[in-house]
């Protein structure tokens, strides 16, 4: 029982820094989304100087670690270059993970496009539509279905992949942890910690699901 | 008056050539069958016309108009017309494929209108208007909010005509439209294609329904391995074929259809 009470007197502290993660697995994954779109349309298109760029981008960021491009936005870029210091560690991290985020997700969506019946792009053509017309209305639409289940995947390794931050000392919720593990000498603290971690991931799984059985009224 | 004229089509698939100097001419109003055995060309050739598929040589005239002609060897088209010249022509072409591809996200009005919004520019009311008159005439008028997962293939087929002949082609071209179907669904799309030949429509099937090119066809044609074997009257082509390929296709495809 005393145990029991020493981990509810941590929660404030845990539950405050579950906002930095939270915070920071949201916008990032979304800012990835919106910059991932024109990766996955850049990687398919047909021509050169579109292409090779986005597949060099993809090709760098999925071939390197998350926590190396974050070391190298938070501390080489400012010595590199100083007027691009960033002095958050919260824009950095933010940073530092939409860019990676966007390489995995342009292959989610590169994937579930050209997973697309070559059939419809046909149809599409014998009606005249145009590429763009083609892809904004019979591609992508069909695409989006099919990109949930892995974009669901995608986030729920970013949300465990941000607590690499503790180590440039942002305060997220594994930092957090580790603070009161030293200060009160006590390791019990990685058992909220995890289990804080477990709820987020669940709901977050929910929704995803609830989205795609929501896309797939005409299957 | 000649609706598509086409000159020496030629089509390689890296070295397996598909059509070796195919010439056709198909008047307005007439309905041609293109018959013959699987890996004959058949396909190639009608998505050759509506561009799905690039000619290596050859020349292609749609309505008079020429959009295709590319020499032997050098594979350009000599042919310079605006973007938006060639898909008006391309656009007197209307397709059915074998496989329906409708769009799965969309009602079947929907399958009909959207590219009346936004190929051929016409209002949403418009648009719609033409979609349930075309539901009515190939009889999906009480399927207009129906997906097309809750269509038989019969009905998928139907729907897809209807999708294209909404854009109000001169000439339809159908790509083995009843092999993807059940048999007992077969008849109700042949039933429709009728129809559209009786009210005049130029068309151009490939099929392997022999009965069907015998009823309706003006002229069937026979290919095999690329070139036109044989062309004739239906009459005289069934009744009294020349070519001995031709003699011993219809001899085993009736025998089995009988």
């Amino acid at each position: 029982m005393e145990k029991l009470q020493q981990i509810i007197t941590w929660m404030p502290a845990l539950l405050k820094a579950t906002q930095t993660t939270l915070l920071l697995s949201v916008t990032s994954t979304l800012t990835a989304l919106f910059l991932s779109v024109f990766l996955a349309l850049g990687k398919i298109s047909k021509i050169n100087i579109i292409n090779k760029p986005c597949s060099a981008y993809i090709f760098f960021f999925r071939g390197t670690p998350l926590l190396m491009q974050l070391f190298f936005i938070y501390y080489t870029l400012p010595q590199l270059i100083p007027s691009l210091t960033i002095k958050s560690r919260f824009v950095a991290a933010w940073i530092a993970f939409s860019l990676n985020i966007a390489a995995y997700l342009a292959e989610i969506i590169r994937a579930a496009i050209q997973s697309i019946d070559k059939g419809q792009l046909e149809a599409a053509k014998a009606l005249g539509m145009t590429y763009g017309q083609t892809m904004r209305l019979i591609v992508i639409p069909q695409a989006y279905r099919r990109m949930i289940p892995p974009i669901c995947n995608e986030f729920v390794m970013v949300l465990k992949d941000t607590s690499l931050v503790s180590i440039i000392a942002l305060s997220d919720l594994t930092f957090q942890t580790r603070m009161i593990a030293a200060n009160k000498a006590s390791s019990l603290v990685y058992i909220p910690a995890m289990f804080i971690y477990l709820v987020i991931t669940a709901v977050f799984t929910f929704i995803f699901n609830k989205l795609e059985k929501k896309l797939s009224v005409y299957e | 008056m000649a609706m598509i004229v086409t000159e020496n089509l030629c089509k390689s698939f890296h070295s397996l050539e598909v059509l070796k100097d195919v010439s056709l001419t198909i008047d307005q109003g007439e309905v041609v069958c293109i018959v013959g055995p699987s890996g004959a060309g058949k396909s190639t050739y009608l998505r050759a016309l509506n561009n799905l598929e690039t000619i290596n040589s050859g020349k292609i005239y749609i309505d008079g108009v020429l959009i295709e002609d590319r020499e032997k060897g050098s594979h350009t088209n000599k042919v310079k017309i605006s973007r938006s010249e060639r898909l008006s022509i391309l656009l007197e072409l209307g397709m059915v494929f074998q496989r329906f591809n409708l769009f799965p996200h969309m009602t079947a009005l929907e399958n009909i209108v959207i590219a009346q919004t936004t190929v051929r520019k016409r209002s949403k009311e418009e648009a719609t208007e033409k979609a349930l008159d075309l539901l009515e005439r190939v009889g999906l008028l009480d399927k207009t909010n129906e997906y097309p997962s809750k269509l038989s293939g019969g009905q998928q087929q139907r729907l897809a005509i209807a999708r294209a002949l909404a854009m109000d082609p001169k000439v339809m071209l159908f790509d083995e439209p009843t092999s993807a179907l059940d048999p007992e669904l077969v008849g109700e799309v042949l039933a429709v294609m009728k129809k559209l030949a009786e009210d005049g429509m130029t068309m151009i099937v490939v099929t392997h329904e022999m009965a069907f090119a015998r009823d309706v066809a003006d002229r069937v044609v026979f290919m095999a391995d690329g070139v036109i074997v044989e062309q004739s009257p239906p009459e005289e082509f069934f009744n009294n074929p020349k070519n001995p390929r031709l003699r011993e296709f219809l001899r085993r495809t009736i025998t089995r259809e009988e």
